[in-house]
């Protein structure tokens, strides 16, 4: 089987790049192992939330600009313009968001603590600034027993910042069941029940009977809908007040989404999707990736012109160490470990700035991989996997993964 | 400062297993007893050590004494504290670079210091426990268990209050109160607020561990202690299913043992300044060690995920210049210091071993009792403890009921089962429910989220707290108000990492990373947090 690219990895990088590519017209596969990130999201999209002095970004172009250069955004040409088509990338995807590069907006987290983001899929509670919150008073509804919303500290997040806040629960019989059995609980089961069931009508009568004109904002755990926003949205117009959804823990209902949504897009721009599989070795010709082999293939190479490395970082599996080495296990390029022996890799304090979390793979300034000191020209790597950032410290992980994704669509499509 | 005075029969200092078995002893026998404890019940090299009930065994060729007192206490505890010992019977195995011969002397010894120890073809062991080296040449089965110091910890703290005992927890003894040559009570400080106050006993007894020494310090007494700090590893999940030894001089990491769902090699042994007992932290060279000696016992365990590594202090009566402190008797060192400084009113009970807690409370109180005039004798071998008293009926339950049981025994009927609302479970992997929380919360001392981990194991699973911490932080919160919950939150997620940094590569890593985007980037529990009082080991 041979293809134009083939892209490795299926989380938010590896999908915006098979999608542009394929939007350009190349014969795209992309192999991909199931979970990624993204159900680990927020239902925003971060660019960049805090400078390297750790102060919180209001204007992100402004401030990446300051960034040191081995930030994976230096290999970027032009953020702005990118940002636009990671923006419109997702709109034809049916991901309708808000926000732009030139100023953040704020998401709300599961817990309270508002963090500086670029977009917010629609629906999501998000406050332009801080200090100024847009309500008096806000109804905050539980679904009972369900404890990935932690609605106490949520509530007192929102109280101290000057808000009155209620907090109530309803349940419906068809979440009986889910609660019945302790474990079932979970955002991706509760989407699912409301969906089989069809009980948005019920959900949005429990809502009303909770809340009256005296709330100026409902805010409900984003629980809804897995493969379309329409049952949200649907929900957010049968709610009297005006109501948004919050962020809870994983895993991530609108991440799911996101990704399920992408995935729809890339099959139907006629996309090859491996799907479960992944990457076990690359085939080389010299310095020339010729093809990969897959665990499920069974020795079968899969052919292409370009590869694209978007596996992600540790947490993905995209980078791995063992007792002595911090390595890449899919194609065995070369990875940038800071010069650390093991003992270093990991500082004392949870709240240090991790070594480990800034190691990746080594590319040059076209994003191209290196293998045994060597350039190659056909492989490149996006998102997570490159090295340079903290992606936690900074809050830039949407932004490196698209961006870098589209900016080496651009490298191979000129 | 409150200047209101209480009098008691006996101050127990220590909330480690020594401490809270002293107090139920001296309760039992009808003393009015205060139990002090620092921190946490626990903190100490009780809750840092393998989770093993000695057979006695591994005491038997160097240490006799010790290992008799551990083969009686071993019988003893498997029926008083049932529901804290698992009863996995243990190998003593001989490999190609070991000698041999010295399995003849080990089983004699065994046998003289009352411990069934019985020479089984290597072949049988392996298929008693397949994780064994296969490459053993031989093997004795021995009466090794397994057992839960929290738990065993927490069953004598409850039965101390059954039976009157008062219990202070997160209180400091600050100074001795001396009045010519006796010691008349303790100054108090209580480490959440500061405040400072007197409590008054007639006997004073100092069961506070290696830290012992700086008790007696405050009474000008000197106590040669040896800190012997040992460092051990939990891997994520459970390799063997009894307790595998090497059949040698005790040595560094030979001890593997199955706990729950995990299990724990160790330990290294070397001494630390005292003043260093208070921040362990396990080197690198001690993980090499641990692992290349553990790999050894079970060669699976080189391709098993480390969870975290560990770092307690024995509390060794110092008795020569043996740098290690290996060959220092684990015996127990009862001290009367009327007698052996002049100064009344105050005892030490050290050395010894986890293994020994009931026995060095027994002795301890004999002498406390003795000094008032108490002629009541001890009952605690025979009476079971809280959570023990009846084996456990088998019947249809969930899982987190069935784990909740098998933690608290009898006590489980505390705990609300059966309800949506307290079945909602925070912690998956351990199978801690929202009504076990509560439980602990309202009856087991629980201040924050390590003492709850410490009661419940919440977040000792293999995500190590990833999204169970945050739940339960909540479930607390219902209580607590809810900065003080997010400190919390931000302080257990830190006392997690500081167990995994030292092991932070392969799976540990990918987890690790996991859970900082978790709580750091999606939540931000660090921008949340504020100002806050460390947490003993966290520091």
């Amino acid at each position: 089987m041979k293809f134009d690219v083939i892209i490795i990895g299926g989380g938010l990088s590896g999908l915006t790049a098979s999608i542009a590519l394929a939007e350009a017209g190349k014969e795209v596969a992309l192999v991909s192992a199931g979970q990624n990130s993204l159900h680990f999201g927020s239902g925003s999209f971060d660019l960049l939330g805090f400078d390297e002095q750790g102060k919180a970004v209001s204007e992100p172009i402004a401030a990446i600009a300051q960034l040191s250069e081995k930030h994976p955004y230096k290999k970027v040409q032009d953020v702005e313009k990118l940002a636009q088509q990671a923006k419109q990338l997702l709109e034809k995807a049916k991901i309708a968001t808000f926000g732009d590069t030139t100023s953040n907006h704020w998401r709300i987290t599961p817990v309270g603590a508002l963090m500086p983001t670029w977009l917010s899929v629609e629906g999501m509670v998000t406050v332009q600034e801080p200090n100024q919150m847009p309500w008096r008073k806000v109804a905050l509804i539980n679904i009972q027993n369900y404890l990935d919303l932690p609605t106490k500290f949520l509530a007192a997040g929102l109280r101290e910042r000057g808000v009155e806040v209620d907090v109530k629960a309803f349940t419906l019989p068809e979440l009986q069941a889910l609660r019945q059995s302790p474990t079932e609980m979970r955002s991706t089961n509760i989407a699912k029940v409301i969906e089989q069931h069809n009980l948005i009508a019920s959900v949005a009568d429990e809502v009303n009977r909770l809340t009256s004109n005296d709330y100026d904002m409902v805010l409900l755990p984003a629980v809804l809908g897995i493969k379309s926003n329409a049952q949200a949205d649907q929900l957010l117009q049968l709610i009297k007040t005006p109501a948004n959804y919050v962020a809870t823990l994983p895993p991530s209902v609108s991440g799911v989404r996101i990704a399920t949504l992408l995935r729809k897009r890339f099959t139907e721009l006629g996309g090859t999707f491996f799907t479960g599989d992944q990457v076990v070795e690359g085939v080389w010709e010299g310095e020339t990736l010729k093809g990969v082999k897959t665990a499920k293939l069974d020795g079968t190479v899969l052919e292409a012109n370009h590869f694209i490395l978007a596996t992600g970082s540790f947490m993905s599996r995209g980078l791995a160490a063992d007792y002595t080495h911090v390595y890449e296990p899919a194609l065995g390029v070369d990875v940038d470990d800071l010069g650390l022996d093991r003992t270093n890799w990991a500082k004392i304090e949870v709240t240090d700035p991790q070594p480990y979390m800034e190691m990746g793979v080594k590319t040059d300034a076209n994003l191209h991989c290196e293998r045994a000191g060597k350039t190659i020209a056909n492989l490149y790597a996006v998102g997570s996997i490159l090295s340079g950032h903290n992606t936690i410290k900074r809050l830039d992980a949407a932004g490196v993964d698209m961006l870098t994704a589209l900016q080496v669509v651009h490298n191979i499509v000129k | 400062m409150n200047t209101q005075r209480k009098n008691y029969d006996v101050v127990v200092i220590g909330g480690g297993i020594t401490g809270a078995g002293t107090a139920r002893d001296c309760a039992m026998r009808g003393l009015k007893v205060l139990l002090v404890e620092r921190y946490d019940f626990s903190t100490g090299a009780t809750g840092r050590n393998h989770g093993l009930l000695h057979s006695g065994a591994r005491y038997a060729v160097t240490d006799p004494d010790s290992a008799t007192e551990c083969i009686q206490e071993n019988m003893i505890l498997r029926k008083i504290a049932r529901h804290c010992v698992e009863e996995t019977e243990g190998l003593f195995i001989t490999l190609p670079e070991d000698d041999l011969n010295y399995q003849a002397t080990f089983v004699q010894k065994c046998t003289e210091a009352g411990i069934r120890a019985e020479i089984i073809d290597p072949k049988l062991a392996k298929i008693m426990e397949p994780a064994v080296n296969p490459e053993i040449i031989g093997a004795v089965k021995i009466p090794d268990a397994s057992v839960d110091p929290f738990r065993l910890t927490m069953a004598n703290v409850l039965d101390a209050q059954l039976h009157g005992a008062e219990v202070l927890v997160y209180h400091e003894v600050v100074e001795l109160i001396i009045e010519q040559t006796r010691v008349v009570g303790v100054k108090l400080r209580n480490n959440h607020n500061g405040e400072t106050f007197n409590v008054y006993a007639s006997i004073t007894i100092n069961a506070a561990g290696i830290w012992g020494t700086l008790i007696a310090q405050m009474a000008g007494v000197k106590i040669n202690m040896f800190p012997a700090k040992g460092s051990l590893l939990i891997f994520g999940h459970r390799v063997n299913n009894m307790v595998i030894n090497r059949c040698r001089k005790p040595a560094n990491a030979d001890i593997l043992v199955p706990d729950d769902a995990v299990c724990v090699i160790g330990t290294t042994s070397d001494r630390v300044p005292i003043e260093e007992c208070d921040y362990m932290r396990v080197t690198p060279e001690e993980v090499e060690v641990l692992l290349t000696e553990g790999m050894k016992l079970a060669p699976s365990l080189g391709t098993t995920r480390i969870l975290r590594a560990y770092a307690g202090v024995r509390p060794l009566v110092a008795s020569d210049d043996d740098p290690t402190g290996r060959s220092i008797s684990r015996g127990i060192v009862t001290l009367d210091h009327e007698k052996r400084d002049g100064l009344a009113g105050f005892a030490t009970i050290t050395g010894g071993k986890m293994m020994t807690y009931r026995l060095m409370a027994e002795q301890v109180t004999d002498l406390a009792c003795q000094k008032l005039g108490v002629t009541k004798t001890c009952q605690t071998a025979t009476t079971p403890l809280p959570g023990s008293e009846k084996k456990p009926e088998l019947k249809k339950y969930s899982f987190a009921q069935k784990a909740s049981e098998g933690r608290h025994g009898t006590l489980d009927a505390n705990v609300k089962h059966g309800d949506v609302s307290n079945d909602a479970l925070v912690c998956e992997c351990e199978g801690v429910s929202v009504g076990e929380v509560r439980y602990a919360v309202t009856k087991l001392h629980v201040h924050n989220l390590i003492n709850l981990r410490r009661r419940t194991r919440v977040g000792m699973g293999t995500c190590q707290g990833e999204l169970c911490a945050c739940r339960t932080a909540g479930v607390m919160g219902e209580e607590d108000g809810a900065q003080r919950a997010i400190n919390d939150l931000a302080g257990f997620m830190n006392e997690r990492w500081k167990g995994m940094q030292p092991v932070a590569w392969g799976d540990n890593l990918a987890e690790a990373q996991l859970t900082a985007t978790i709580y750091q980037g999606l939540l931000g529990v660090d921008k949340l947090a504020k100002e806050r009082r460390l947490e003993y080991y966290e520091i």
